[in-house]
């Protein structure tokens, strides 16, 4: 009861902050350009920011148990690779997608055990996860991108059911499903519990490691569908796609309210804050704003949105 | 972090380069000729490694090896090179990635017996026997005469670029401003972060955002990687009059010169790069006369007059 109602403020309060940042950001954009709130516009912008959302959910959970995993964007690139090319062979596409996951997950399964059974920090695992995806993706592809000919794969990222891009519905429905199991199950508080205080939830009979490699599969999981949709999006797998995109979901996270440390963190609020960065860089190209200034304003809004509920949440304690 | 990954890197590259090495000088007395790309993500060297091996095909007694880093860096390619040295290679084409960062380590090879010629990226003030291949200067100068006959009123351009800071790319925007008719503006120049996804959702959402825009250009081919139906707004750009001319002519690009969304495609010719600096590094190891210390290969310029010829010249990806 205790741990349920804490985690219940956390979410409330550190979710607040961020969503009154992006309402705000989203005013002055209208307020800036007509191009804004036009529906080509959104629908550009949250499709963007949907890839990157899908990966964050995972971050955001390996995130709370006090670790980090930056082979995201390299799985992402592996996973999608080797679907395209299965699928490139012939093989059907429910079997294409479940080869393109199960990579994934077998990336996450070896930085579990890794992380568990050979101690090493998460940092030094998915650091060298991260070269080894990378390495074999160039490996299997000879450098080449690989055509996606297949007009049912590709409707999974280009496809629009009701308006809405069927990467959108992805994520709004992985979101959902992780809320859920963080928030209702279990396994989800235990998630909360070892990042708050990994001792005190070991002491208390959960099992540690189980709960890691869990969250490592789950992350790897998602970095493949996000990879896999990527890829459908542009009808095309390529090794280097994903470069970087470790850290725009991670950044995602933090922004979302999350402590590095471990314990805090929410999905809605991971989603909120990849938003933020989405709507950042769509603001950048309306207001035509020269490449050569784009990153230091990328990175001074960062900062800035982050210290503003740093500074809030301060003032509330 | 990264340096170890570059030392992996390295020793992994340079340990496979010594045992194909030995292999091939096991087989007999043939000449042994390195073709160090920027890096081995980068899928336009792959022509390089496929005129190199035409080359060596010619010539009947030459062995290609084609090594590099897997990312563009500069201390990762002084550290193959140093490999290549420690081997006894007969010969090395190299596409430096910074040319003062390569200059000491090619004048060593050069010191060790090595023949050493650039192509791609030059390192000048070393003691290279000559660089082959086309000035990133030209590649914005032919792009700005075409856009000048594709717009003889004027207008409003916009360019997409990769990284801003990288060299070869500066160079092409100085060659492109300096041409462009006085009557042509250019809007801030945008930036796809060297990211196929990125570069994809700039084009699209500053097309819908600027419907005044006359033409876009784009000083490398990332967006061309994609496949067309992502290109929603482009195409509808190019429907109602716009004009879009590329640097790169891949074999994936020539396509949108088919569906009419791209209109010239200036292409470095990296086969000429690889089979004539292959050819001529083992006519001076055979004691034969240096050739001119530049050699400047013809640029591709593909438009839909002539891409079906280019095509049937291509090897499909």
């Amino acid at each position: 009861m205790a741990v349920s109602s804490s985690v219940k403020r956390v979410y409330s309060s550190s979710v607040f902050g961020v969503a009154v940042i992006l309402a705000t950001m989203c005013a002055v954009m209208a307020v800036l350009t007509n191009k804004f709130l036009t529906e080509t516009n959104i629908v550009s912008v949250v499709r963007q920011f949907s890839f990157i959302s899908i990966m964050a959910i995972g971050q955001c959970m390996v995130i709370i148990t006090g670790g980090i995993d930056l082979s995201v964007g390299s799985v992402f690139a592996f996973s999608s690779v080797i679907s395209a090319m299965s699928l490139a062979a012939g093989a059907p596409l429910a079997a294409s997608l479940l080869v393109g996951a199960a990579c994934g997950m077998a990336f996450g399964l070896v930085n579990g055990i890794l992380i568990t059974r050979v101690k090493l920090p998460p940092f030094i695992s998915t650091l060298g996860i991260m070269s080894v995806a990378r390495g074999l993706s160039y490996a299997v592809t000879s450098g080449f991108p690989v055509n996606i000919k297949s007009a049912d794969y590709a409707f999974l990222g280009q496809g629009q059911i009701a308006g809405v891009p069927v990467p959108v519905l992805l994520l709004v429905a992985l979101a959902a499903i992780a809320s859920a199991f963080l928030g209702r199950t279990v396994l989800g508080r235990r998630i909360y519990a070892l990042g708050g205080n990994e001792e005190a939830a070991r002491v208390s009979g959960v099992d540690i490691d189980r709960v890691k490699v869990i969250v490592y599969v789950l992350c790897g999981a998602l970095a493949a569908i996000a990879g896999i949709a990527t890829a459908s999006r542009l009808g095309v797998a390529q090794s280097t796609a994903g470069m970087g995109y470790e850290l725009d979901s991670i950044a995602a996270v933090i922004i979302g309210g999350a402590s590095v440390k471990g314990g805090t963190g929410t999905i809605s609020g991971t989603i909120i804050g990849a938003s933020i960065m989405g709507v950042l860089r769509n603001a950048l190209v309306l207001l035509s704003v020269s490449a050569y200034w784009q990153q230091a304003i990328i990175g001074f809004v960062i900062i800035l949105a982050v210290s503003m509920d740093q500074l809030r949440n301060m003032a509330k304690a | 972090m990264r340096k170890v990954l570059v030392m992996v890197a390295v020793a992994l590259a340079v340990f496979g380069a010594a045992a194909y090495g030995q292999g091939a000088a096991a087989a007999g007395k043939k000449l042994v000729i390195a073709v160090v790309p920027k890096s081995l993500n980068n899928p336009v060297f792959l022509e390089s490694k496929t005129g190199a091996e035409a080359a060596a095909k010619e010539l009947g007694n030459v062995e290609i090896l084609f090594t590099g880093s897997p990312d563009p860096d500069s201390s990762a390619q002084v550290s193959i090179v140093e490999g290549l040295i420690e081997k006894g290679v007969d010969g090395i084409l190299i596409a430096c990635n910074l040319a003062e960062a390569l200059q000491p380590v090619i004048d060593k090879a050069v010191a060790a017996g090595i023949v050493v010629a650039t192509y791609d990226s030059d390192s000048p003030k070393s003691k290279r026997a000559f660089y082959v291949g086309s000035n990133n200067y030209d590649f914005g100068r032919v792009s700005a005469q075409r856009m000048n006959k594709l717009l003889p009123k004027g207008g409003k351009v916009a360019v997409l670029t990769g990284i801003v800071g990288i060299a070869n790319l500066e160079e092409r925007i100085k060659g492109f401003k300096e041409t462009l008719d006085k009557d042509i503006t250019l809007y801030p120049i945008q930036t796809g972060e060297d990211d196929i996804q990125k570069s994809v959702e700039v084009v699209n959402q500053f097309t819908a955002a600027n419907p005044d825009m006359s033409a876009w250009w784009f000083d490398g081919g990332w967006p061309f990687i994609a496949n067309p139906s992502a290109l929603t707004e482009l195409s509808k750009f190019v429907k109602r009059g716009g004009k879009v001319v590329s640097v790169d002519s891949l074999y994936p690009m020539l396509q949108y010169l088919e569906l009419g969304m791209a209109d010239v495609l200036i292409g470095q010719n990296m086969y000429a790069c690889g089979l004539q600096g292959v050819k001529n590094i083992a006519n001076i190891v055979k004691g034969g006369k240096p050739p001119a210390e530049m050699i400047w290969t013809d640029m591709e310029i593909v438009t839909k007059d002539n891409v079906k010829a280019v095509k049937a010249g291509k090897k499909p990806w």
